[in-house]
């Protein structure tokens, strides 16, 4: 394991477009983070208080998963327990089996590589897609996912664009926003058709039994939305106790992950569908998957089951930065992979990755719940020597200079002895240049200063205690040089929450126009072009009946009551555009929160390429924690799918090039009425 | 006031020159040394290795050591501080009786800049050669010990020293990983080149020998001028490098 590890270190290290790939990741992501971070009031506060709710889960683990499992039941969500990781796949299969399924359009899940779920369903003979854009061009080009955020980031386009040319037809481009259209078409086929989506779970609720999707791209709500069938797989440790504790991690998970003050969609599944037409999967199934998670809580790696998946550390990893994911040879790399791989999968195996840090600290700087990975790699370090796990000479090296400096004359001795032996090797230099093997290990890069022939102990005998030792360096009394920080600027609190929502939502590239409730289609006519195709609306029964008039007068249909639409133009698929009601707006993030509707709300703004969503000023909310207290939570609980939309469908999965519109719609339009 | 110097072995062996420009900077600030005898090595790099038998023993000899008198204990590395103060609290969780040591210890441990600005209040330094520096914040010192702003207090309130705070970006030492890792280790020590050279210091500046051993010896190889130097150097007047 060890020596195939230094393999990949020296093949990644030799990649020049994984190198600066991963550069621009960390110089990228980083940043981000750094911006995102800065928009909270009191981001040290918010970190303490998402540690705070996820120690809670530690603690009260089984009564917690009790409640939540209890609360999914309650919701007519299929709940299954797995084990291992064959019992989870197994399951998955059976429920396949049971609803005759063949195509599976798939979410990305970090668990189902955890589970290596795919080439199970496919030795049973179904065809899986992955639909995340990174995760698409990584399994058509057979590899593991290269980061839990980014999976293809060690792609160059050229390297996209060859392998979109093998496979799926298309002639070679360098043209992302072509890549990912191809990519779209293609895959909006596997939607419309799949006969079970599988997604993972980011987080979960134990009050509500919510299932929380945080995605960018939209094909999280493909796969909960359209295939009749939708299951979820899920880590037992993914827990906080109520949706008001979801909505502090949620401050925290996409500002860290990716810059975000909240992704594109945040979907939150509280059960099946109701109706024959799309909204939501009618059959919806739970996998809680154990698969090493109670016995990582028993030892002291269990800290490291608070992680929330985010990726923040794996980009501050100066050690990540040099090596990529696939070096890691586990589906949870980087710094608290060094940790979760060896807590789930066993040191024997994994235990060597904690070795790959140089301790300096970045991760559980990076970390929004601020989880203690140095003391963990430290841990696994000791299981690991413990094990018998190490280059021979260092452990030799280790055990016989501890047996050494517990004696200190004998130490004394030995320092004396180095002295002559590396000034030997000096040949009269100041430094020495080269170390016989295996300390060449060393000066392959660097110099090495020769052991110092009177050492500290004999200046200090020798000299009376350093009598001696003088600087005309002195203290100054007066005189505070350091300049005062400067005044913390005073955080504009906009009190009109319309300014807000409109600064949020416009930054995220979407568009709000204010508009007079009687001027909403004279508003739409003016901003769709004329040759716009069809369209369609998931109307309100009885709002707005002058607005649905002129809608029907204009030959734009009305989404309602049957899935498939039985024609062109009331299929979402085909239409041109959607129009929808919101049924809330969140001032900081430039949210709408879109609930499932008998009329066909998730799929009108989802299918269409451009989306309008009418937005009244009076349902703005300061954010998803005020729209919660302010009645949000009921709404939650009585909507089997609620989704909170913040700007366009996008992706930055090639070359971290963003592209608006790869699942969902590329245009957003809010029209805020007074 | 009285300290105990606890000098980390790598000052002992490698950079004795550290140790009497420490002894020199406390003495400057009217402080006592007392340096005992009988220490060598505080654990850290056999903690670190994994080998925590080995360490136990070299921590429980360095308790017994500082255990001399209840004088604080000054270590001029952020690395051996952090060892002292944080990390003999994991080593010996399981040992109640050396758990209380360690933890009494580690209550009267403190790194050298912490111990001058903090601890004696030190606002400013004068009466050494300034020019140009570039500061390296040593990962254990910032992260593991939260110490960044006394040092630069300090450098910076030398009369015609102009310093450059290098990224916090680790050097790739990290003990035994340089010779465990040595391709990962030297691909990190290439970034830091890059940025001390970009700097245009003359001189980089830290609060562990160890990081500036480093650094030092892949600036020799790439036959580059610049020079590494311990605060403590700086403080007492000692315009070379580290040794």
């Amino acid at each position: 394991m060890s020596v195939s590890f230094h393999q990949s270190v020296r093949r990644a290290l030799s990649n020049p477009v994984l190198q600066e790939a991963l550069d621009n990741n960390a110089a990228r992501r980083k940043a981000g983070a750094r911006r995102a971070n800065a928009t909270l009031d009191d981001p040290v506060a918010v970190r303490q208080h998402a540690r705070a709710i996820r120690q809670t889960v530690l603690d009260d683990w089984e009564p917690m998963l009790a409640r939540f499992i209890g609360a999914c039941q309650a919701n007519r969500i299929v709940v299954l327990q797995a084990s291992s990781a064959e019992q989870a796949c197994a399951h998955v299969l059976e429920i396949a089996r049971r609803h005759d399924v063949r195509l599976v359009a798939k979410a990305k899940s970090m668990v189902s590589e955890e589970i290596h779920l795919n080439p199970y369903l496919e030795r049973a003979g179904l065809k899986v897609v992955e639909t995340d854009l990174g995760e698409f061009i990584v399994q058509l080009r057979g590899e593991p996912p290269a980061h839990i955020i980014t999976p293809a980031l060690h792609l160059r386009r050229q390297e996209v664009g060859r392998t979109f040319a093998e496979h799926l037809g298309m002639p070679y481009t360098e043209d992302v926003s072509a890549m990912t259209d191809v990519a779209r078409r293609t895959l909006r086929q596997v939607f419309l058709t799949a006969d079970m989506g599988i997604s993972g779970v980011n987080l979960a609720t134990a009050d509500t039994g919510t299932l929380c999707l945080v995605t960018n791209e939209g094909n999280g709500r493909m796969v909960t939305t359209l295939p009749p069938v939708h299951v979820a797989l899920m880590g037992i440790e993914r827990l906080v106790p109520t949706v008001e504790d979801l909505a502090v991690i949620l401050q925290l998970l996409p500002r860290n992950a990716t810059g975000q003050i909240l992704t594109s969609y945040v979907t939150l599944i509280q059960g099946p569908g109701k109706l024959a037409i799309a909204d939501g999967s009618q059959h919806r199934y739970l996998i809680l998957v154990d698969n090493g998670r109670r016995a990582m809580h028993a030892t002291p790696l269990a800290e490291g089951l608070m992680c929330i998946r985010c990726g923040a550390c794996l980009n501050a990893c100066p050690v990540f930065q040099e090596l990529g994911g696939h070096a890691y040879g586990s589906p949870y790399p980087g710094p608290i992979g060094s940790i979760v791989s060896p807590g789930l999968f066993g040191v024997a195996a994994f235990g060597h990755l904690a070795k790959a840090s140089t301790l300096c600290g970045a991760c559980q700087e990076a970390c929004p719940i601020g989880i203690d990975i140095p003391r963990m790699l430290l841990h696994v370090r000791h299981q690991h020597f413990s094990g018998g796990g190490g280059r021979r000479y260092l452990r030799v090296g280790l055990r016989l200079f501890g047996w050494g400096a517990t004696r200190p004359s004998l130490f004394a001795a030995a320092q004396r002895m180095a002295a002559l032996a590396t000034s030997l090797l000096a040949r009269g230099k100041n430094w020495l240049r080269w170390l016989p093997p295996p300390a060449n290990a060393w000066t392959g890069s660097r110099h090495f200063p020769p052991i110092a022939t009177r050492s500290l102990h004999r200046r200090w005998r020798e000299t009376q205690g350093l009598a001696r030792a003088s600087t005309n360096g002195h203290p100054v009394d007066h005189a505070v040089l350091r300049p005062s920080d400067p005044e913390p600027a005073e955080s504009p609190s906009p009190q009109d929450l319309c300014v807000q929502f409109t600064q949020a939502l416009t930054a995220v590239s979407g568009e709000v126009i204010a508009v007079d409730p009687s001027q909403i289609f004279a508003t739409l006519e003016r901003l769709l072009p004329p040759d716009r195709g069809p369209g369609l609306y998931a109307g309100q029964a009885g709002a707005a009946p002058a607005l649905v008039g002129e809608l029907n007068r204009a030959g734009i249909e009305m989404l309602q009551g049957q899935w498939p639409a039985p024609s062109d133009s009331l299929n979402p698929e085909r239409a041109a555009w959607g129009i929808v009601w919101a049924q809330a707006g969140l001032a900081d993030s430039g949210t709408v929160v879109l609930p499932s509707s008998p009329v066909g709300t998730l799929t009108a703004s989802l299918l269409p390429p451009t989306l309008a969503v009418i937005l009244s000023q009076g349902d703005l909310h300061a954010d998803f924690a005020a729209w919660l207290a302010a009645g949000g939570k009921a709404e939650l609980k009585g909507s089997p799918m609620v989704v909170l939309v913040t700007g366009p469908s996008r992706t930055s999965d090639i070359e971290m090039t963003m592209t608006l519109g790869v699942h969902g719609p590329g245009r957003l339009i809010v029209l805020l009425t007074p | 006031m009285r300290v105990q110097l606890f000098a980390t072995c790598l000052v002992d062996s490698l950079f004795p020159g550290v140790g009497e420009a420490v002894v020199a900077v406390l003495r400057a600030c009217e402080v006592q040394v007392a340096f005992p005898l009988d220490q060598t090595c505080c654990g850290q790099p056999a903690f670190n290795a994994g080998d925590w038998g080995s360490s136990r023993k070299m921590a429980r000899q360095t308790i017994e050591v500082l255990e001399a008198t209840q004088d604080p204990v000054v270590i001029p590395s952020g690395s051996c501080a952090h060892m002292v103060r944080h990390g003999y609290l994991q080593l010996f969780a399981d040992e109640p009786a050396w758990l209380a040591r360690a933890d009494q210890l580690a209550s009267r441990t403190y790194e050298l800049s912490q111990f001058l600005v903090d601890i004696l209040g030190v606002q400013a330094w004068a009466g050494v050669p300034g020019g140009t520096c570039a500061y390296h914040p040593s990962c254990h010192l910032l992260r593991g010990m939260g110490i960044e702003s006394q040092p630069l207090q300090l450098l910076e309130s030398i009369p015609e020293m102009q310093v450059t705070r290098l990224e916090p970006d680790c050097c790739g030492f990290g003990g035994v990983f340089s010779v465990d890792q040595p391709e990962l280790s030297s691909a990190m020590l290439a970034r830091k080149l890059q940025a001390v050279h970009a700097s245009q210091a003359a001189r980089v500046i830290g609060c562990d020998v160890s990081c500036l051993m480093h650094i030092e010896g892949g600036l020799r190889k790439q036959g580059l001028d610049v020079r590494c130097a311990h605060l403590a150097q700086v403080l007492a007047g000692d315009g070379g490098g580290l040794r």
